[in-house]
């Protein structure tokens, strides 16, 4: 079992390196949202850097005693300053990214391009679910330029990591049978949100219901 | 004199029952003894935990751990006898003792005693010098109070801006002895960190351990559809933005040494990325973009290697990076999704979520990949666990009767406990770097908002009242 593991980093470290190699084998074992055969690692884009690794700062040096002087007789005067935090702030481009959200969505809406609901815990696409994505590539088969971004979506219940995970199986999904009827994948990206960017704020199954998705974002800017 | 007894007593009950745990537990690798930590030596003499503890280490037994929330740890009874106004404006003082007073509660150490309400009138207890504090030392230590403190602030001039002196001073009933004090200086934005700081002195000085007064809460508040950063003290005092760039910033975890958070960043647009941003400076940059989906970073304890969820071979799988070398080491192989990695404190173990069984349950493993086992069987939903830095516990959400909730289970399985009931999402534990409360959110009031509860489950205390949506707390190590 070590072993395996180990051979197997040591593949994937290769192939970061080695961009285009497929990555760890087991490919073939994906399931459920994941079944997109042929998925390189490395294709996604290893731009910012050769191993996709940044700088790592020594993060170990622990302050020892707690910076404490302990209490004692005749204590001589500490001066405390405000602490060491924090930098200045730059919110100039919190507005344009939201901007290009505006813009996204309201694309998609003039598109008509509809969403994809799922049920609980689940991203096993609905017959309606079927009927709004074959609609949606029949758009998207008629606007050869236009680039989509499949996002994955979840309801508030559960924990924000694994509904990341989840809504990364539903974008995912999504993604695969709009390929299934004929949309290029490369014109397709996937993002999940989990439950980080909800439709609907109330805590009632019909604003779950409405959480619960697959959307597709027109792709506006870069 | 009794009162000396009553200490030494209580010390004496902890260590025995410590050395029983350690019988019963020795294959627990993961359970520390505190004296293991490296402030250990920095100790001073005059604590008798401290001597005790040595013995257990060297007769073998090294995983083993004090808790102080145990039911039958006696805690320290404590009376603040005033931070006294001295040449200054009258509600400075009272400001002190009020941050003073509720640390001192929180530090789980200390049972802290109403003085008044024992009849006790504290207003002539001066330098503890006098005849007057004499007769308030000979009361409290009728009444049983065990530590008494108390302080005197004032300004060092008239202006607005001029510098705050606080002193503080200690007299323990015990030895009836006038330990000594603190004195502290700075400017009037630093009164809460004097209270802060000389409450850590007094848990330093009664355990050896630094305390978590000035410990800080990293966690994400939403700004319209953004995730941003923000740090807060541990009280949830001192909010400060960290990232404002409009996209989703998640999860965020501190480095070992506290000078950085790690979390997930949606700022590519096309793959999400795990950056590190400096809170000195706020310098911020990528260190894995791999592609795909890189979330639930964690640093090892040591800092030499980073653990986190990445999809960019397919689906959700664990990675392990040596932040040295810049090696990557896949750790888990698998068509379910790995997620939410979480280090024990000898960082030679993990416990990580996986799906493979159908939901999401904790699973353990070695920091290798190896000797994968899993940890839950109860319910159909456990996920976001978290290792306490004590190791004889992991904290995590259950789903329970529909409704998520925090659980703590026993690496070894055995013991598991239910921490909070009633309706909404709770998500995202953390632990105190005492082990002893854990930070968390919940929608319990509507919104989601922190909250800190006692590690038994104790003692609810909600944090954040500002804001929309604030979340996934991740809780600072002690500094």
């Amino acid at each position: 079992m070590n072993k395996t593991l180990s051979v197997c980093g040591v593949g994937l470290m290769l192939s970061l390196a080695l961009i285009g190699m497929p990555g760890c084998s087991k490919k073939a074992v994906q399931s459920g949202g994941d079944s997109q055969p042929g998925q390189g690692m490395a294709k996604e884009g290893i731009d910012s850097s050769m191993s996709g690794v940044g700088t790592f700062p020594d993060t170990s040096g622990q302050s020892v005693g707690g910076g404490l002087g302990g209490i004692d007789k005749n204590p001589s005067e500490e001066r405390l300053g405000g602490g060491t935090m924090m930098a200045k702030l730059d919110p100039s481009g919190a507005g344009r990214q939201l901007d290009e959200m505006r813009a996204e969505q309201a694309a998609s809406a003039a598109a008509g391009l509809r969403d994809v609901f799922f049920g609980y815990d689940s991203w096993t696409i609905s017959e309606d679910g079927r009927q709004a994505m074959t609609r949606d590539a029949e758009w998207m088969k008629s606007n050869m330029s236009a680039l989509v971004k499949v996002e994955g979506h979840c309801d508030e219940r559960g924990t924000s990591a694994y509904n990341l995970v989840l809504g990364e199986k539903r974008a995912k999904a999504v993604r695969n049978y709009l390929v299934e009827l004929g949309v290029g994948a490369n014109r397709l990206s996937v993002v999940s949100y989990g439950k980080e960017r909800p439709a609907c704020n109330e805590h009632a199954e019909s604003c779950y219901q409405q959480n619960r998705r697959g959307h597709l974002a027109l792709k506006t800017g870069k | 004199m009794t009162q000396v007894k009553l200490i030494s007593a209580w010390f004496g009950g902890v260590l025995l029952l410590a050395g029983a745990v350690g019988i019963l537990e020795s294959g627990a690798a993961d359970v520390f003894l505190e004296a293991t930590r490296p402030d250990f030596q920095k100790i001073s003499g005059g604590v008798l935990l401290l001597a005790g503890a040595v013995g257990i280490l060297e007769s073998g037994a090294a995983d083993v751990f004090l808790e102080a929330t145990r039911p039958d740890f006696q805690k320290i009874s404590l009376g603040v006898a005033g931070i006294h106004s001295v040449g200054g404006p009258d509600w400075l003082g009272g400001r002190i003792e009020e941050v003073l007073k509720k640390d001192v509660k929180r530090s789980l150490v200390f049972d802290l005693v109403d003085l008044p309400g024992l009849g006790i009138q504290t207003s002539d207890i001066g330098n503890g010098v006098g005849d007057g504090s004499k007769a308030i030392f000979r009361q409290a230590a009728e009444k049983g109070v065990s530590v008494l403190v108390w302080g005197k602030a004032g300004l060092k001039g008239s202006d607005k801006e001029a510098d705050v002196n606080m002193e503080g001073f200690v007299y323990d009933s015990g030895s009836d002895e006038l330990v000594g004090g603190k004195r502290y200086a700075g400017s009037p934005s630093v009164v809460r960190l004097m209270a802060h700081r000389f409450a850590d002195e007094l848990v330093f000085r009664y355990t050896g351990e630094p305390g978590i007064a000035r410990t800080k809460i990293a966690y994400v508040a939403e700004q319209g559809a953004a995730r941003e950063l923000f740090v807060m003290d541990y009280d949830g005092h001192d909010t400060r933005q960290l990232t404002a760039d409009g996209f989703l910033n998640l999860m965020p975890q501190w480095s070992p040494d506290r000078r950085f958070l790690i979390f997930t960043s949606y700022r590519n647009r096309n793959t999400q990325n795990i950056d590190m941003i400096e809170l000195a400076t706020g310098k911020r940059w990528t260190v894995i973009a791999l592609g795909g989906l890189n979330i639930t970073p964690s640093l090892s304890p040591d800092g030499n290697f980073l653990a986190f969820a990445s999809s960019h071979e397919g689906n959700s799988e664990l990675y392990r990076l040596d932040t040295r070398t810049k090696a990557i080491h896949r750790l888990t192989t698998n068509p379910s999704g790995d997620l939410s990695p979480s280090w024990s404190p000898s960082g030679r173990e993990l416990v990580f979520v996986s799906d493979r069984g159908g939901g999401p349950q904790l699973f353990l493993m070695s920091s290798d990949g190896s000797n994968v086992r899993r940890l839950t069987f109860e319910g159909d939903y456990n996920a976001a666990p978290s290792w306490s830095p004590r190791g004889n516990w992991i904290a995590y959400v259950c789903r329970t009767q529909k409704e998520y909730k925090l659980c703590v289970i026993s690496p070894d399985g055995q013991k598991r406990m239910q921490l909070t009931t009633g309706q909404g999402v709770d998500d995202s534990p953390s632990w105190s770097p005492d082990g002893r409360h854990l930070v968390f959110s919940s929608t319990a009031d509507g919104k989601s908002h922190i909250y800190m509860i006692d590690a038994d489950g104790k003692d609810i205390e909600r944090l954040t009242f500002q804001g929309t949506h604030n979340s996934a707390p991740s809780w600072s190590p002690a500094s």
